[in-house]
């Protein structure tokens, strides 16, 4: 293997690696609860061993830090890496793991660095071409850690950007790279999970900006958002170029959520219809009287033309995605094996309602915050945002979330 | 009110996991019931810190505060050396 010979890994040649289904072994030294809310995911299960590097120093019980990984590999760990696969050693910032790799290269470990750590993998972003015509070009920008997935719809010089997440670059590089212009900037729902780049990417390039009115109010505060945005309505029509994108109303995960359709081709879903799972209604604390709207909402989206291609806000594996990457699927073929779909054809709505409330993951408290943070109700510098994304979305239903595996020593 | 500390670390500026690494050091500098404190930048320092208390057996963590040291915010952890 080429890349086990490299000393260091960027974000990117990760992301290579677990799409093309590589081999590693993760040596992740953060500490537990760190590594248990946020590790790396590949698209098949990953053999990892979490050590917070603060025990390697203590019982390797040396003053420099190398030699205390080598003090603690050799002494205390009971389940030592074999020597079989290439270590990638991951902290937070990618510092600490520096002199864990090279503790373990002096073991004699194929191992690598990640460079910037889970800082930097929880801020990678990848931009894939889902549809690269004369007329239309689509691209879907995604945030990999974090499986949240925003858009650019492009044609005749301009362009539209849906749900941008909360670093501008890669959208501002696409616009130069392709040489068009960012006119409109919406957002589906008020996201909970993630900072919005939306009212940014929107002052920064002169496009207007776009949001629900029902979203533009914290639904736990019940205080108006203090952003500016223009209010979207059912059915409005938003030119991109020769195209034209319109707006469906399908409250349920939030009450201001909509779809956005191109003609009977390309269907954004926001955060309701994903590619394996469905979202959850919970998250503005709603749970019993949002979950019927959610249901409605979902059985409208089935009512459309069935080769329609889905373009969801989220993912929960790397493995949802197809062999470029990307992550996308007809309507007819999320009928087929969308697991909250499924459910949904073959029951009632009261009985599915039930399976809505029965499969609600742990509500995550830092989404509360995050939703002031993008109703302009509150303000964070780059390390509270970073802290407060820390991790994976949590915006589908339960039966996303396979539970995670990972020895510890 | 703050705590008192018989010596002063000041690892400002400096990346995990040198500020763990040098109080360390300090803490085999200075007598049993003495008290390190130690200023850092770097917000990882307040769980890194917890974790070690936890696991090595000579010390103890007394607290861990934000503190303003030549106008900027820091955080403060008061170690003590129990043996």
């Amino acid at each position: 293997m080429e890349r086990a010979k490299d000393n260091v890994w960027t974000t990117g040649d990760l992301l290579g690696c677990l799409e093309r289904r590589e081999q590693f072994f993760l040596f992740d030294v953060r500490n537990r609860e760190d590594f248990e809310r946020f590790r790396i995911e590949g698209r098949e299960h990953l053999r990892a061993v979490n050590v917070p590097y603060f025990e390697m120093l203590e019982l390797g019980g040396q003053d420099d830090m190398v030699d205390s990984v080598v003090a603690y590999v050799e002494q205390h760990m009971a389940n030592r890496p074999t020597h079989d696969l290439p270590i990638l050693s991951v902290c937070a910032k990618g510092d600490t793991s520096e002199y864990v790799s090279q503790g373990l290269r002096r073991l004699g470990y194929a191992s690598t660095n990640l460079k910037g750590g889970m800082k930097a993998w929880g801020s990678h972003y990848a931009t894939r071409a889902v549809l690269k015509s004369a007329e239309l070009e689509l691209y879907q920008v995604s945030r990999p850690a974090r499986g949240c997935l925003s858009y650019v719809v492009a044609s005749a010089g301009k362009a539209l950007v849906i749900d941008p997440l909360r670093h501008l670059h890669p959208y501002l590089d696409l616009a130069r790279s392709e040489g068009f212009a960012i006119e409109r900037v919406i957002d589906t729902h008020g996201h909970a999970d993630h900072i919005s780049g939306g009212p940014a990417l929107a002052s920064m390039t002169g496009a207007s900006y776009h949001l629900h009115p029902y979203d533009a109010i914290h639904p736990i505060d019940v205080l108006p958002a203090t952003i500016s945005y223009e209010p979207i309505r059912d059915g409005q029509i938003f030119s991109v170029g020769r195209h034209e994108i319109e707006a469906v109303h399908i409250p349920g995960h939030t009450l201001g959520l909509v779809a956005l359709r191109l003609e009977d081709r390309y269907l954004w879903t926001g955060d309701s219809i994903f590619i394996r799972s469905i979202a959850r209604p919970d998250l503005g604390g709603k749970a019993e009287t949002w979950a019927p709207l959610h249901v409605r909402s979902l059985r409208k989206l089935l009512g459309l033309p069935g080769r329609m291609i889905v373009l969801p806000g989220h993912f929960s594996n790397l493995d949802e995605a197809d062999d470029k990457g990307i992550f996308t699927a007809s309507l007819d073929d999320l009928k087929q094996r969308n697991e909250g779909l499924l459910v949904l054809q073959r029951e009632s709505e009261d009985g599915f309602v039930r399976h809505l409330l029965e499969s609600l993951p742990k509500f995550i408290p830092e989404y509360l915050d995050i939703k002031r943070i993008n109703a302009g109700l509150l303000a964070a510098d780059e390390d509270d945002a970073s802290a407060l994304e820390l991790g994976k979305n949590a915006c589908a239903l339960s039966q996303a979330y396979k539970p995670s595996s990972g020895e510890t020593p | 009110m703050s705590q008192s500390f018989d010596k002063l670390l000041d690892a400002r500026g400096l990346n995990c996991p040198m500020p763990l690494v040098n109080a360390r050091k300090e803490i085999s500098r200075i007598e049993p019931g003495q008290v390190l404190k130690v200023i850092a930048t770097d917000r990882g320092s307040v769980a890194d810190f917890q974790g070690w208390a936890k696991i090595a057996k000579n010390v103890e963590l007394l607290a861990q505060e934000r503190e303003s040291v030549d106008g900027a915010s820091v955080y403060a952890h008061y170690v003590k050396r129990t043996t």
